[in-house]
């Protein structure tokens, strides 16, 4: 250890060190131009010159490459060298007046005008690059010249192979000198370029060690072996000298692991679109020709260019956009994709309407489009309102040509228009809204895994079992099933691990281990004595704040009894250590000043348990997050915020009591009501699993709606198939059935409810665990198109009545007609039904297939045949089936004349009325939700204006309520084919079993809780909460009170904000604690 | 609120809302950034608001 | 703390804004050091009375952000 003088300050520093490495670590600035941590110093910039005074003299010194020594004394910042340093300054600002980081040091040092001549040159010569390269392992460049004419530069300025054009340079390049231009121009033949981030779609660059995105899990950086420089040359590694813990190790190789599993579930994919082999949209030629996934980006908070919609091409703002619809969808000329993914539709709408939300209404947004396919949930009144409250165009319409416009920024657009009439726009941009595709490795994995695939290259699944493969024990789910949405993909996620774990259930929880429980010390009636850790996250806070000030300061706080400061408070030696420090000074309160408690605090709430504190008696303060990383540029201020918020921090843990998680048995039985296809999924899958299951039906027969169907889309008896699952389920000794019986009553919460079943006069109480609301929906009962006046007249399922019987009326036929989207799409029943235009086409196909020679009509507004369904709609057409598009304010007329038909539609093309004489006429209609108010009471879960169930998120959380233990399926949730209706139930069952397998459930410690002397009985709290935990107290001493079932409470603090009479408190919010925070934002004087 | 605060004689600038979700990073700084400014502009607070104790002699 | 350097206390939602917040962090963006932040469960947990106190306890303002 060397000790030695700096400004005064005795300092210590490593035999070898450089001045201003020591200097670094006590917090001393030096400028410097040329010095990087990983490379040999140089100093070639001069501008660290320091003034040493070695006991008899004082001279001038670059602080970077002069080795510390016993007994020097250095000054930093002395008159002397600040007129040294300013001199320096000036001449490089002569030499390189443009250069924003000279100007900069120019600026610090004062220096307004110029005494040198000014050159034009932006190379200060500080050999970062040359020095850099050699890092590397290439040595491409150098110094060369001598005096005046030196330069970095190849070997006789000649194009060099030992240029690697990893852009090395580049990147330390302090002035800007060298650009990735440059390199290729004049260093190599190779191109080299910015690494493509993979979450930008390449309209940005990324690091060879990156996180993917911020939101990645696990959030720790992952070095790309194929573009590190290391694994090519041997050279760099310079991350291991950054990395304060040590964590890189290059020398790591994959290894082959093998496990041992019951089940396989696939769940890969899909790959977007490439719209670059169309020459027609020009997607490789023009920048302002883009996909959808870059609009995606573009259109983002964390994008490229912030969420700020600019055109590629000049980065102005554009006024007109276009997206075109199936691109890389239903076309089998171009490419093969010739079914529908689905989600184009929606996200073309999203993302026109986000495009006009961020540049104003000013924007034009238009959408080219086949048929607009909204099927579903709450996906008809978005389309509606963004061309009715938004504006964004809808064009019915395939663009066949693009052409670029002199300049190159604008796009005029060629398009044939619904009445025939061609019609040129121009545009700044156009969005290709890409499908989804299988890419070919999938094809590979598939082929090795011996599964099946659809004419799509699609995982091939059968109707009545969704998410199981060709090959028993192995699952898929999401977009390799079938082109899907997400909350589609998620439910499907929740039916794959069910089917796995009804497969397993021998096997659950055969692996799991238990944790060794530290006794909790009681520490209540104790004065507060408070631990505060603040860390330096390496250089991530320490780099900014001034930790040891704030550790410091923090000692000097009410009740704090010990204080310390840590490289990584979160690494694990770290939180070892914590807890013996814990232990031995016997502290009852933790303090974490650290990075954010939302990825952090059950880290060291763990650590309280280990020391045997309460976890609750803790709080952490946010100083890196919302402090070190933001306000990087200004450390005083940021130190004192930092000091403000551990103050807070401890007022507010002073007031922290220990709190209980209130434990709670799971009644391992489940209730499934509705007994249809959905119902009798889940209670099958709930069986298998080993629940005690019991079916609520409320007539006398199990099918439900399924009864009246026919063949699915797919082509299986739907008869067939449903005996044989109702048979299943009657034979299951886990499923008790219940028919002709309703729910009368139902009390309790999670874990514990108890339903009053009425069957016949009698009842009887039911205890559970949990419910499934599977209680389907029905058909609507047509008053339009003359029904009910003519027995050929016919809904669709009266129809499928026909085919199932194989009614003689059938054969007679001659012609038939489809009416679609009766009661749906409409103002008062704003939702499409979702399966009735692949039902109107499979049955349209059915009478073809019985009778060629028949006439066949299918009128409709949009044909809505999404994923692989599209195939259908091609069969029909291909095979004659006659397609006549209606709009709403033109339905087509249907007379029931003298025991003849006769049907009135507008052509779309030819605008002029037509009639139709016809046999048959089939109308698809619509599927109404039952809206059982009582049911919904009963289990407190809402209801939309349509009245359906709403779940508890409508993209992650499709099968379950907001409200605990109750779950839900099939069309009470939303119209749905019988594939989908099965997907969702068996998810209902998976999500219900996380919950029954668990057998005891925890309540969070951070819930509210009622003072009941205060209590007015106003409901206010019973009305207001979103998950109905508190309630009106019916018996003891406080009947008639509030009081808040801990298990339902999410802590969110509603109910005590909205109390009248104070008498809620919010454990750990309460609000003393946050008053206590408030007192000590300022500094109390 | 505002109203309120405005009839006991506090700027309705000192009082704001926002409603950003945890993906809108930049509108949170932007937000920061505009209350930040709409606030320096306002006489600093400097405490007036502070109950002052009734006095007794 | 000088004169033009206001205090604005900040109650944060824990789910939104403070993620936000988070997240501007990781994303090394920049804004001023004015504010300081009260976690809060929900914004429902909100009170006029936090927002007097605040302003009371002598914070140039207060912000509430879901």
């Amino acid at each position: 250890m060397i000790t030695f003088k700096l400004n005064g300050q005795t300092v210590q520093g490593e035999e070898g060190q450089y001045i201003i490495h020591v200097a670094e670590k006590y917090g001393v600035e030096i400028p410097t131009l040329c010095n990087h941590k990983a490379l040999e110093p140089a100093g070639m910039c001069r501008v660290c010159t320091v003034e040493l005074f070695d006991g008899r003299r004082s001279r001038f010194v670059t602080s970077c490459n002069y080795p510390i020594w016993e007994g020097m004394e250095v000054k930093t910042d002395s008159e002397l060298v600040r007129d040294g340093r300013k001199l320096i300054v000036e001449m490089l600002l002569a030499r390189c007046p443009d250069v924003p980081a000279v100007q900069k040091l120019a600026d610090d040092y004062g220096i307004k005008e110029l005494r040198f001549k000014k050159e034009d040159d932006t190379c200060i010569l500080c050999g970062l690059c040359t020095r850099v390269c050699e890092k590397m392992g290439a040595k491409a460049i150098s110094l060369t010249g001598r005096g005046v004419d030196m330069k970095v530069d190849t070997p006789y300025h000649l194009i060099t192979d030992a240029c690697i054009g990893c852009g090395a340079c580049a990147s330390l390049c302090p002035t800007g000198h060298i650009t990735l231009d440059k390199i290729n121009t004049q260093h190599t033949h190779l191109n080299t370029q910015l690494i493509p981030s993979e979450y930008d779609v390449g309209l940005k660059g990324r690091k060879p060690v990156y996180v993917p995105y911020a939101q990645a899990i696990p959030n720790t950086p992952a070095i790309d072996r194929d573009v590190c420089i290391h694994f090519k040359t041997d050279g760099c590694q310079i991350c291991t000298e950054f990395c304060g813990v040590d964590a890189i190790d290059h020398s790591m190789k994959d290894e082959i692991v093998e496990v041992e599993v019951g089940a396989i579930i696939l769940a890969p994919g899909f790959k977007p679109f490439d719209p670059s082999q169309f020459d027609a949209y020009g997607y490789s030629k023009h920048p302002n020709v883009i996909t959808s996934m870059e609009m995606e980006r573009y259109l983002s908070a964390s994008g490229p260019t912030s969420g700020h919609l600019i055109r590629p091409s000049d980065h102005q703002e554009p006024k007109k956009v276009a997206w075109f619809q199936c691109v890389g969808s239903r076309d089998s000329n171009r490419c093969d994709n010739s079914y529908c993914s689905s989600v184009c539709c929606m996200y073309a709408i999203k993302e026109a309407t986000i495009a006009k939300e961020h540049a104003g209404d000013d924007l034009d947004c238009a959408i080219f489009f086949m048929d607009m396919r909204t099927p579903g949930k709450e996906f008809e009144r978005f389309y509606d309102n963004a061309k009715e409250k938004h504006g964004v165009r809808f064009v019915r319409s395939r663009v066949h040509t693009i052409d670029p416009l002199p300049g190159g920024n604008e796009l005029s657009v060629r398009y044939v228009t619904e009445d025939g009439k061609t019609t040129t726009e121009t545009f700044d941009m156009i969005v290709l809204s890409i499908g989804l595709e299988t890419p070919p490795e999938l094809v590979d994995l598939a082929g090795k895994l011996n599964i099946e695939l659809t004419p799509g290259n699609f995982a091939k699944t059968e109707s009545f079992n969704p998410v199981a493969t060709s090959r028993e024990g192995i699952f898929v789910c999401g977009a390799f099933q079938g082109p899907k949405d997400i909350p589609q993909s998620v439910i499907d996620a929740s039916a794959a691990a069910a089917t796995a774990g009804e497969m397993l259930t021998s096997a659950r929880n055969t692996m799991s281990k238990k944790k060794e429980v530290v006794p909790e010390t009681n520490v209540v009636g104790e004065r507060p004595k408070i631990g505060v850790f603040v860390c330096k996250c390496g250089t991530n806070i320490a780099g900014v704040v001034d930790v040891p000030a704030v550790r410091d300061y923090a000692a000097s706080l009410p009740y704090v009894e010990y204080v310390n400061d840590s490289l990584y408070s979160c690494s694990q030696d770290t939180q070892e250590t914590m807890a013996q420090i814990i232990q031995q000074k016997n502290l009852n309160r933790v303090v974490v000043a650290a990075c954010t408690p939302k990825t952090h605090e059950p880290l060291f709430q763990e650590t309280l348990i280990n020391a045997g504190l309460n976890k609750y008696l803790f709080e952490m303060t946010n100083i890196r997050n919302h402090n070190s990383w933001v306000h990087k540029n200004n450390p005083e201020l940021a130190t004192e915020k930092a000091k403000d918020l551990v103050r807070m921090a401890v007022a507010k843990v002073a007031l922290m009591e220990p709190l209980i998680e209130t434990e709670l048995t799971v009644h391992q039985t489940a209730m499934v009501i509705g007994g249809g296809i959905s119902g009798l999924t889940t209670a099958k899958s709930l069986a298998d699993q080993g629940y005690e299951t019991h079916l609520i039906e409320q007539n006398s027969q199990l099918g439900g709606q399924a009864l009246n169907l026919f063949h699915t889309a797919q082509g299986d008896n739907i008869q067939e198939k449903l005996s044989e699952l109702i048979n299943s389920v009657e034979k299951n000794d886990n499923v008790k059935i219940h028919l002709d019986t309703k729910i009368t009553n139902v009390d309790g919460f999670v874990g514990n409810f108890t339903s009053t079943l009425s069957s016949n006069g009698s009842t009887q109480e039911l205890e559970h665990g949990i419910a499934v609301l599977s209680t389907g929906a029905a058909p609507y009962t047509p008053t339009e198109y003359d029904y009910g006046k003519d027995p050929k007249i016919l809904t669709t399922l009266e129809l499928d009545q026909k085919l199932i019987a194989d009614d003689p009326m059938l054969k007679k036929l001659n012609s038939a007609l489809f009416i679609q989207c009766v009661g749906s799409r409409e103002p008062e029943r704003m939702y499409c039904s979702r399966v009735c235009c692949t039902h109107s086409i499979e049955n349209a196909l059915e009478l073809k297939k019985r009778n060629p020679e028949m006439n066949v009509y299918i009128i409709y507004r949009d044909i809505r045949t999404y994923g692989e369904k599209e195939y259908l709609y091609r069969e029909a057409r291909e095979k004659g089936v006659i397609f006549i598009r209606y709009s709403l304010d033109n339905k087509p007329v249907v007379a029931a004349k003298d025991g003849n038909i006769i049907v009135t539609v507008t052509d779309h093309v030819l605008g002029r009325p037509m009639e139709l004489t016809v046999d048959l006429v089939s109308l698809a209609t619509a599927i109404i939700p039952y809206r059982d108010e009582k049911l919904a009471n009963f289990f407190k879960v809402p209801m939309n204006e349509d009245g359906f169930f709403i779940e508890k998120h409508a993209k992650l959380g499709p099968s379950e309520f907001a409200t605990d233990g109750t779950f839900l399926c099939g069309m009470a949730h939303y119209p749905k084919p019988i594939d989908e209706s099965i997907a969702q139930a068996k998810a209902a069952a998976s999500r219900a079993v996380t919950l029954l397998s668990q057998k005891t459930i925890f309540s969070s410690g951070t819930i509210a809780e009622v003072e009941p002397m205060k209590c007015a009985a106003c409901g206010v709290c019973v009305s207001v909460c979103p998950y109905s935990a508190p309630a009106f107290s019916e018996e003891g001493r406080f009947a008639g009170k509030a009081e808040i079932n801990p298990v339902l409470c999410k802590g969110c603090g509603l109910c005590v904000a909205s109390c009248r009479s104070g008498a809620i408190h919010l454990k750990g919010f309460d609000t003393d604690q946050i008053f206590s925070q408030i007192f000590e934002m300022d500094e109390a004087i | 609120m505002k109203n309120f605060l405005e009839h006991t004689g506090i700027e309705p600038g000192r009082l704001h809302f926002s409603w950003i979700s945890s993906a809108e990073s930049t509108k949170f700084v932007d937000v920061v950034k505009k209350i930040t400014d709409e606030v320096k502009t306002l006489n600093p607070a400097n405490k007036k608001y502070v109950k002052t104790e009734p006095k007794v002699d | 703390m000088s004169e033009n350097e206001p205090k604005i206390l900040s109650f944060l939602c824990n789910w939104c804004s403070y993620g936000a917040a988070d997240l501007a962090g990781v994303s090394r963006m920049e804004y001023p050091p004015n504010i300081r932040v009260i976690r809060i469960p929900c914004t429902g947990r909100m009170s006029p009375k936090f927002i007097l106190a605040g302003l009371r306890q002598g914070a140039d303002a207060v912000w509430v952000s879901g």
